[in-house]
């Protein structure tokens, strides 16, 4: 016969982990970073809830949500990603709103992995969405936003690349919607071999081919040699952009490679991808069709940032976050001297714990000891007053 | 700079891949040399693994390049750049049915309403019949799926074959071919976008040579 006590389960559901101390406060210090850049231009947060209804316009992510059933029998899901909730909260709350919707996020989201990759199922998402205008303006508002942000978070060695769903669209206008829309299929993929065969096959001439392979290769100068109708727009986006926000070094690269996985992309799209990460740090771009599918279509662009690989990027970089206030451990004497000499300590701006510390979390510490209520004895012998010890360290 | 990782597949490509590298002017004379899986070659670093493992390393960004085929992306649906078709190394994906026994297996569906198909590749053959909205079990073998009918593990069977002898020898026959696989060479996405000046080009001269094949 086993025990009548189950052995505990003592590691979280596959996907899912502990985020201890240290680096809750390094997280904490990437969310302060983010959120004043995004407040200071005018982004205001929401929190749309953790679960959401799974519908047919519950958006492309839907197959990788992780869903369950309510108790009244509908299928509910833990929200893959926060541009979804957005877009079905616009519908409701802000259908006749007039003017420019900037709102801000920081929140974890949920997603379906395979196992046996190492993947994780929860990480927080920071981003913002800029719903009512369209144009360059627009376009470059968000762009500047994100370099802005990444900068202030302290990431060097960041490029952003830019490209444009529409003008990759038209590189396969000579062929009609039922035949470019496979060659699209493809490129979201990620197959380029595969979208130029479709395109071949269904009769794209060989000089189409060529000026579309050539336009794909274009990155950086090379855009110049594109000649798609409307490139000048991504040039136009791209220096609007750089005069929102200048940053060092130049950022910006135009790229039309960069088709993303997510179909509901219609215009500029980008991404900031960093040599420390074999994944990009942060997409978005232009959505307009998203909002159309709640009933409500107005113009959209955002970009998430993927906390855990910013963070990654930065830690490799070999970023701390800002050194915070020491604390000082305090061996208690008697309690009542120990209870006044902690709240004089306080009281003067000091961070105090009593007692031994378990978990540092990084921070620098001072051990001491209560010599009475209003002295401590430091580990190097001194005696000084909580006032002089106030004055050491602040 | 850190050098370029390029991963490739040990097994069946290995020889044209390096056939390929070396005519477009790639040093890959110390691969191989011994038993070393990571080699370091000038501006490359060279990764040596199984065929599987190449999409999940170059989708992961521990390799920026790999030749792989697309039998092996198609299994497993890594979100890795597909740059060219080096168009060695052809395959085809089939189902396959025992040669005397395809009446009787459709037989069965009608009256049981599912059929089993055994294969190493489970994504692929579960892709396929949901497509042709045909029932199937599928039941996943690590080797030799020749086998399952013939010992009543499964109806069909979905495999890779290359000239059919295999098949032919297992007194099976090709029901209908799924997809044709050439090597690819793919590349990390971020990598591809980030030392584009060092993989565009080398992209540039294995297209050609494939052409010119």
């Amino acid at each position: 016969m086993g025990s009548p006590f189950r052995e505990p389960v003592l590691a979280p559901p596959r996907g899912f982990r502990d985020i201890l101390p240290t680096e809750a406060r390094e997280l904490r210090a990437i969310e302060r970073a983010l959120s004043e850049t995004f407040a200071s231009h005018g982004y205001v947060p929401i929190e749309p809830p953790m679960v959401e209804h799974v519908t047919p316009d519950s958006g492309p992510e839907r197959h990788r949500s992780m869903q369950f059933l309510d108790r009244d029998g509908s299928l509910v899901a833990l929200r893959p990603d926060i541009t979804t909730a957005v877009a079905r909260l616009v519908a409701q709350r802000y259908r006749d709103a007039a003017g420019a919707l900037r709102l801000s996020y920081f929140a974890p989201v949920f997603r379906e992995e395979p196992a046996m990759l190492g993947a994780e199922r929860q990480h927080d998402q920071a981003g913002v969405e800029l719903v009512g205008p369209s144009g360059p303006l627009a376009d470059a508002e968000v762009l500047a936003l994100l370099a802005e942000s990444l900068a202030r978070c302290g990431l060097r060695d960041a490029t952003i690349e830019i490209g444009h769903v529409g003008l990759v669209r038209r590189a396969f206008a000579e062929l009609s919607d039922d035949d470019s829309a496979p060659v699209m299929e493809a490129l979201r993929a990620g197959d380029h071999v595969g979208a130029f065969h479709r395109a071949a096959n269904a009769g794209m001439r060989e000089d189409g081919l060529a000026r579309a392979r050539r336009a794909l290769a274009a990155r950086g100068p090379d855009i110049e040699s594109v000649d798609i109708e409307g490139i000048e727009e991504l040039r136009e986006v791209i220096h609007l952009g750089r005069d929102l926000f200048a940053g060092e070094p130049l950022w910006g690269i135009p790229n039309l490679s960069l088709v993303p996985e997510l179909p509901y992309y219609t215009g500029v799209v980008f991404e900031a991808l960093h040599p420390k990460s074999g994944f990009p740090i942060a997409t978005g771009g232009r959505y307009d069709l998203l909002l159309g599918a709640f009933g409500t279509p107005r113009r959209a662009t955002g970009f998430a940032i993927n906390v855990p690989r910013l963070h990654l990027a930065l830690f490799e970089s070999g970023w701390r976050p800002e050194r915070e206030r020491t604390l000082v451990a305090l061996s208690p004497a008697g309690t009542r001297e120990t209870a006044q000499l902690a709240a004089s300590l306080r009281a003067r701006g000091l961070v105090v714990a009593i007692g031994a510390v378990a978990e540092r979390a990084g921070l620098e510490i001072i051990e001491s000891t209560v010599v009475d209520r209003d002295r401590v004895r430091l580990a190097d012998g001194r005696v000084m007053t909580a006032e002089d010890l106030a004055r050491e360290l602040t | 700079m850190t050098p370029l990782r390029f991963a490739l597949a040990q097994g069946v490509l290995l020889a044209d891949a390096l056939t390929a590298l070396r005519t477009v002017g790639l040093d890959v004379s110390r691969l191989g040399e011994d038993r070393r899986l990571l080699v370091p070659s000038g501006d490359i670093e060279y990764v040596l693994a199984r065929p599987s493992d190449i999409a999940t390393y170059v989708e992961r960004g521990a390799a920026d390049l790999g030749i792989v085929g697309k039998d092996v992306l198609m299994e497993s649906a890594a979100r890795v750049l597909e740059l060219v078709d080096l168009r060695f190394g052809a395959c085809r994906f089939v189902v396959a049915a025992p040669r005397d026994a395809l009446e009787r297996s459709l037989d069965e569906y009608r009256h049981l309403g599912s059929l089993e198909v055994a294969t190493k590749y489970p994504r692929v053959a579960e892709e396929h019949f949901r497509r042709r909205g045909i029932q199937v079990e599928i039941v996943k073998v690590a080797g030799s799926a020749e086998l399952a009918p013939q010992v009543g593990l499964a109806d069909w069977i979905v495999d890779l074959v290359a000239t059919g002898a295999t098949l032919a020898a297992n007194d099976l026959a090709v029901v209908e071919e799924i997809a044709t696989s050439t090597a690819r060479l793919i590349a990390n996405p971020s990598a591809y976008q980030l030392r584009r000046e060092e993989i565009a080009p080398l992209a540039e001269r294995l297209a050609s040579w494939a052409a010119g094949r």
